[in-house]
């Protein structure tokens, strides 16, 4: 089949940035068709999903491209979801979104260029792709490249990032310029799934067992209200008298979570990494800059094998979280903190 | 050429003259049926006229035709209507019924059977017989299945209830929903030996919103809805005077429906999909299915991927029932008849109406292919 212009598969969420991302492309003479993927949700959420899809179908309407909408709820489950309290139950603090990219968003998207003849699959990420290899974003604070480590080298010819040289501010300009129906939506910061109370939301799908809080020679001095409600360097809300205390530890053979006064104990140079994935060739040691959580900033570190050692000690290492590695702007890949 | 429907199954268009003859009843005859002056008598004789043709068509008395905001409306009137104050009634369904039958005997106290369909999608009347006991109350069996087309043996299964029935003191009800089968097949209520029919407007080239039951004579089905005293209090609320006036209308142009056509391009479909496209398999009996409905497994690949991909090239298609398209489960007809999940999801309904030409059958039959074979060497199978 002859075609004049590159086609292009963008996935909408119903949010300010896939929005202009889709307005872009078209801008640029790409053939566009959006889609807008069904995630699960618990009941009492499904309307703020069905608000979005209803976005995501003005702005093409608007944009006068072809829309569909998945369900991928199933899948979504299956993949993200359970990991996701499997992880938190064993006391790590996982990053869905990391998973979600892998294994629902480009995954299942590339999947189904053929289906639309497209030549590429494009996404609202606040990154950069170039000459195959991915940046991150021109804005230092929305830049999402983090999200993105586990995706599979051989994807990267197949994606692009229209959002990779603007800014937030930008992008909202965009969307006002040209009238999109998402340009006044708020900044979702929070796991799509969970919304703005992990508290209840773990206590609604995980069964939680109260213990004993410890210090970090095993004295007793308060409760709490199971451990997976807590994470490693966390202040607030732990209810003990005399602090700040720190979360330090959570020990799962005794339902313990130990926590310290001397925040100095939560600094570590050394991370254990597992699950690792590299979206260019690398040798060990290998030399980047890593950040071992979304907000978290880039330091000077030294990998070898799934050994990440950073030249100044770090503040609560998490496992479960993701840690990145860069050679300069470039995303080299990343772990899973052990 | 652009844009081909093959999804009649799932809605169609207006007739012209049912548009026509609508029309004036949106505007300047917009009177309320219940409104003693000029405004009202012109809206109740519409509603009378469309009635009476309904009721023709049904070969049924006028008093037995209620009018409805939509089939599935008439389903849970029927049903609920029904069983409401029947103690520890016992229902004899399918398993491939539409939503609009299965999900009220679920939400009623109903003990319900529900009978398999076996791989030919069709039901079998010795299972029926076999089902009732004492406390059988009602049978509801859809007259042509909507995803798979299959035809059910409605005339057997009248007689067979109205045999048992005669030597019996609580009287088994027996309705169809034959919101599918209007366009093709004979309705004459007598003839079926139904008790309780539904039917759709916008199934046969009439407006969305309106549907219609026949209430056999003598059947007494309590009100599930409560107001005022609108179609004998049975539904109450204002009548959609402008749908139910295309809805009569509609029926009478159901002699538009060139049948012998519609199978001929039918088979045209099945025929040259199962010949020229590898593991491919239809879905339901082939004799006993409507002369519109084509339902194809195409191994390895997904229906969804298909509808897309053919959706780009202008042509539209469905996976199964569009009502259904919003669940994440596969269709349960499919199930039903024995199909794989894989299967299942595999699989496209292809459903031809009055407007179809060879032509548009032609460009299917030229697109579908390749688009397999792209999908299937994508997924590796």
């Amino acid at each position: 089949m002859k075609r004049s212009k590159h086609k292009v598969v963008i996935a909408l969420s119903g949010g300010v940035d896939s929005s202009v991302a889709a307005a872009l492309l078209k801008k640029q003479g790409f053939s566009v068709v959006g889609v807008f993927m069904r995630f699960w949700s618990e009941k009492q959420n499904r309307c703020c999903n069905l608000a979005a899809e209803k976005r995501a179908r003005t702005v093409c309407k608007k944009l006068e491209v072809p829309f569909y909408a998945l369900s991928l709820e199933k899948e979504f489950k299956e993949k993200v979801v359970d990991p996701f309290l499997d992880a938190i139950e064993k006391g790590t603090t996982p990053n869905p979104c990391v998973i979600c990219n892998k294994e629902i968003k480009f995954k299942l998207l590339l999947d189904k260029l053929s289906v639309f003849d497209a030549d590429y699959l494009a996404t609202g990420h606040y990154a950069k792709i170039e000459g195959g290899k991915i940046f991150r974003g021109k804005e230092k604070a929305k830049d999402q490249s983090y999200f993105l480590w586990k995706i599979k080298k051989e994807w990267k010819n197949k994606i692009l990032f229209p959002l990779g040289d603007l800014k937030k501010e930008e992008v909202r300009l965009v969307a006002k310029k040209q009238n999109l129906p998402t340009a006044l939506t708020s900044e979702s910061q929070e796991i799509c799934f969970v919304g703005n109370d992990m508290y209840n939301f773990l206590s609604r799908h995980l069964s939680s067992f109260p213990g004993k809080v410890v210090d970090s020679k095993g004295v007793v001095i308060g409760t709490h209200d199971g451990l997976f409600h807590y994470t490693i360097g966390q202040r607030k809300k732990i209810g003990l008298p005399g602090g700040p205390y720190y979360v330090l530890e959570k020990d799962k053979e005794k339902n313990n979570l130990v926590v310290t006064r001397n925040e100095k104990d939560l600094f570590r140079k050394e991370v254990v990494l597992r699950d690792m994935n590299f979206l260019k060739d690398v040798s060990f040691p290998l030399k980047i800059r890593a950040k071992i959580r979304y907000r978290g900033e880039l330091k000077e570190a030294t990998l070898k094998k799934e050994k990440l050692i950073f030249l100044s000690p770090q503040r609560a290492i998490t496992p479960g979280q993701s840690a990145v590695f860069y050679s300069g702007r470039e995303l080299v890949g990343g772990g899973t903190i052990k | 050429m652009k844009n081909i429907y093959f999804d009649y199954a799932a809605t169609t268009p207006i007739d012209e003259n049912v548009f026509k003859e609508m029309s004036p009843y949106l505007q300047e005859k917009f009177g309320n049926p219940s409104s003693l002056h000029f405004f009202g008598q012109e809206a109740v004789f519409a509603l009378d006229k469309a009635r009476e043709k309904v009721a023709t068509f049904l070969g049924a008395n006028e008093r037995e035709v209620i009018f409805t905001s939509s089939a599935t409306e008439a389903n849970n009137i029927a049903l609920l209507g029904l069983l409401q104050g029947k103690e520890n009634p016992h229902v004899i369904t399918s398993s491939i019924e539409h939503k609009s039958v299965l999900e009220p005997l679920n939400a009623s106290k109903a003990e319900i059977t529900h009978l398999p369909a076996y791989k030919t999608g069709i039901i079998k009347v010795e299972d029926i017989l076999r089902e009732i006991k004492e406390e059988t109350t009602l049978v509801s069996i859809m007259y042509a299945n909507s995803e798979i087309g299959t035809l059910q043996p409605i005339k057997e299964i009248g007689e067979a209830v109205k045999k048992i029935n005669e030597k019996r003191k609580n009287k088994i009800f027996f309705h169809t929903d034959a919101v599918q089968a209007v366009n093709y097949l004979p309705c004459r209520v007598d003839d079926l030996g139904v008790d309780m029919l539904t039917i759709s407007g916008h199934k046969i080239y009439g407006p969305k919103g309106v549907g219609a039951l026949y209430i056999r004579e003598g059947t007494k089905i309590s009100s599930i809805f409560h107001g005022a005293l609108q179609e004998r209090g049975i539904r109450p609320g204002t009548e959609n005077i402008a749908a139910i006036v295309g809805l009569g209308r509609a029926i009478e142009e159901l002699k538009k429906n060139n049948k012998k056509r519609t199978k001929e391009l039918r088979d045209k479909i099945i025929n040259t999909v199962l010949s020229e496209i590898p593991q491919t398999k239809l879905n339901g009996s082939r004799e006993n299915r409507l002369a519109n409905n084509v339902n194809i497994t195409f191994k390895g690949v997904e229906g969804e991927s298909v509808l897309m991909a053919l959706d780009q090239e202008g042509v539209a298609v469905s996976t199964g029932s569009a009502c259904a398209s919003h669940s994440l489960s596969p269709s349960y007809a499919l199930l039903a008849i024995g199909l794989s999940h894989k299967d299942a999801h595999g699989s496209l309904r292809i459903t031809l109406g009055r407007l179809t030409t060879e032509k548009e059958v032609d460009y299917l039959l030229e697109k579908l292919p390749p688009i397999i074979k792209k999908l299937r060497k994508i997924s590796g199978k």
